[in-house]
């Protein structure tokens, strides 16, 4: 259930993500998008509205570049995305 | 044959008298005195910046209106910092220095081509009129620069993660850099935590713990430098035959600077980066294919640095007025006279990112990113000279409907 409702998020949000409204050049004709995995890091992506945009919203901001979703099975990850230290 | 030797001797001294003055310094086979050549301005730069030396100490060869040499020797950026700013004689430069050959001195003179080379002077030790790092300062060392030292923020630099030619990966996550370069891939297989297919220890390229290229990819990981695990190779050369020649290149894994990837490409494969916290993974570019450094440039792809450049004061003005030419020029802003050539092109052109095609900014080694809007914008001109621009063309017949006209294109500000 959890998985349905992720996913239907990341679809609601994806539909509306755009290119940047900055972006002043080339369109994204030929890039590939790739699709997120279900279950998978939140496809969702910020529009830039703020003058001062957080971190997170910056990296995470919608653009027409090509994007690569990745899940990796980390067995040494802690349950909360932390990480162990270092040996 | 007495006779023709001393024909042939008299020949000679008679074209050497009739050289001009940097003749003498233009002959590639063998080192003349750098103090010879005209104008010498003396640096001491990251390796990543190779490429810039070249291209731009060629065309600064050929400035009419104000003709320099760079005269130029490469180490790691924490040395060359800890040189500007303890002015250490007994770190002072004594080795072959190299320079770019003016257009008469070598007429097909580029950036893939071998230097010319010349002695610095020895007694005492040459110091550099500027030094430069490719990072933050403050990512070797907590010191503050002395007063008698002008730092200025020149062009960003990227920095990748790239597999020999050939590999189906196509990105990698900071968490499982963490783990790769962190524990290393023996240490993770004795934990059953194996990361594929980076699983042989011997497979992973890196650099000393001085140069910006290690010190970089540690503050976006957050492995620290002295933690990594890999063979450090002294150069990005090193490197990039480690990957190319690797005896197990699917699990081949070495840390470059983009611009190395860049004049590469047919030999190597860029791993889009995910940071923490990001969604997707990005390329420096828009796309895998493409040059235009777009997600470096707005804050899709995280690992980028600022070349710092670092030049003598007398704790207000420049020591070296002409150091200060070239300095200015690399950070992209005006100076008199105007150049016979476009510094920021050139800058663009050996896979660095001039200031004003930046959008984002941070202030410290993998510091987080807030956005920035640089005085002027090149983003158009940027764009046209590394990739295509889509941009509006312009000129004084044809303005711009929106934006600012500027080097032929509508800019946005």
């Amino acid at each position: 259930m959890r998985a349905l409702i992720i996913a239907t998020l990341a679809l609601a949000f994806a539909g509306g993500c755009s290119d940047d409204a900055n972006n002043t050049g080339k369109k994204d004709a030929g890039v590939v998008i790739d699709a997120p995995p279900t279950g998978g890091p939140d496809a969702s992506c910020f529009t830039l509205t703020s003058a001062t945009p957080t971190y997170n919203e910056i990296i995470n901001a919608c653009t027409s570049a090509q994007k690569i979703y990745k899940t990796p099975h980390l067995p040494l990850l802690g349950s909360d995305g932390s990480l162990p230290p270092l040996p | 044959m007495k006779t023709f030797v001393g024909l042939a001797f008299a020949a000679g001294l008679m074209v050497a008298a009739t050289r001009p003055s940097e003749a003498a310094c233009g002959v590639q086979a063998g080192p003349c005195n750098c103090s010879d050549l005209p104008n010498p301005i003396y640096l001491q730069v990251g390796d990543t910046q190779l490429n810039l030396m070249k291209a731009l100490g060629r065309k600064l060869r050929d400035n009419t209106p104000k003709p320099i040499t760079l005269v130029w020797i490469t180490s790691g950026s924490c040395p060359n910092i800890d040189l500007m700013y303890h002015h250490n004689p007994a770190a002072g430069i004594t080795a072959t220095m190299s320079y770019a050959p003016s257009q008469a001195e070598a007429a097909t003179f580029t950036t893939a081509s071998t230097p010319f080379s010349c002695t610095p002077t020895t007694a005492p030790a040459t110091f550099p009129d500027i030094g430069n790092s490719a990072l933050f300062n403050s990512a070797c060392t907590t010191e503050m620069p002395p007063s008698t030292l002008s730092l200025t923020i020149g062009p960003r630099q990227g920095y990748v993660l790239a597999m020999p030619r050939g590999t189906s990966e196509t990105a990698i996550t900071a968490e499982e850099a963490y783990f790769v370069f962190g524990f290393g891939p023996v240490m993770l297989q004795a934990m059953s935590a194996a990361i594929m297919p980076w699983i042989d220890e011997g497979q992973l390229w890196i650099r000393p713990t001085s140069k910006s290229t290690l010190l970089a990819w540690a503050a976006n990981i957050s492995v620290p430098a002295a933690k990594w695990h890999g063979t450090p190779e002294p150069g990005s050369p090193d490197v990039v035959n480690a990957l190319v020649t690797s005896s197990n290149p699917s699990a081949a894994l070495g840390i470059l600077g983009s611009e190395v990837y860049d004049g590469l490409r047919g030999s190597l494969t860029i791993m889009a980066f995910r940071a923490f916290g990001q969604y997707a993974a990005y390329y420096p570019d828009s796309t895998a294919t493409s040059r235009d450094k777009k997600n470096l440039r707005d804050g899709h792809y995280t690992v980028w640095s600022p070349t710092v450049w670092m030049q003598n004061t007398d704790g207000t003005n420049p020591v070296n007025p002409d150091a200060d030419y070239v300095v200015q020029m690399i950070a992209g802003h005006p100076v008199t006279p105007a150049p016979n050539f476009a510094p920021n092109v050139t800058v663009a052109g050996v896979g660095l990112v001039p200031d004003c095609a930046m959008r984002v900014q941070r202030s410290f080694e993998g510091g987080p990113l807030s956005l920035y809007k640089p005085a002027t914008s090149c983003t158009c001109r940027y764009e046209a000279t590394v990739d295509v621009s889509s941009c509006e063309t312009c000129s004084a017949t044809t303005p711009c409907a929106s934006g600012t006209c500027r080097d032929g294109y509508c800019e946005e500000f």
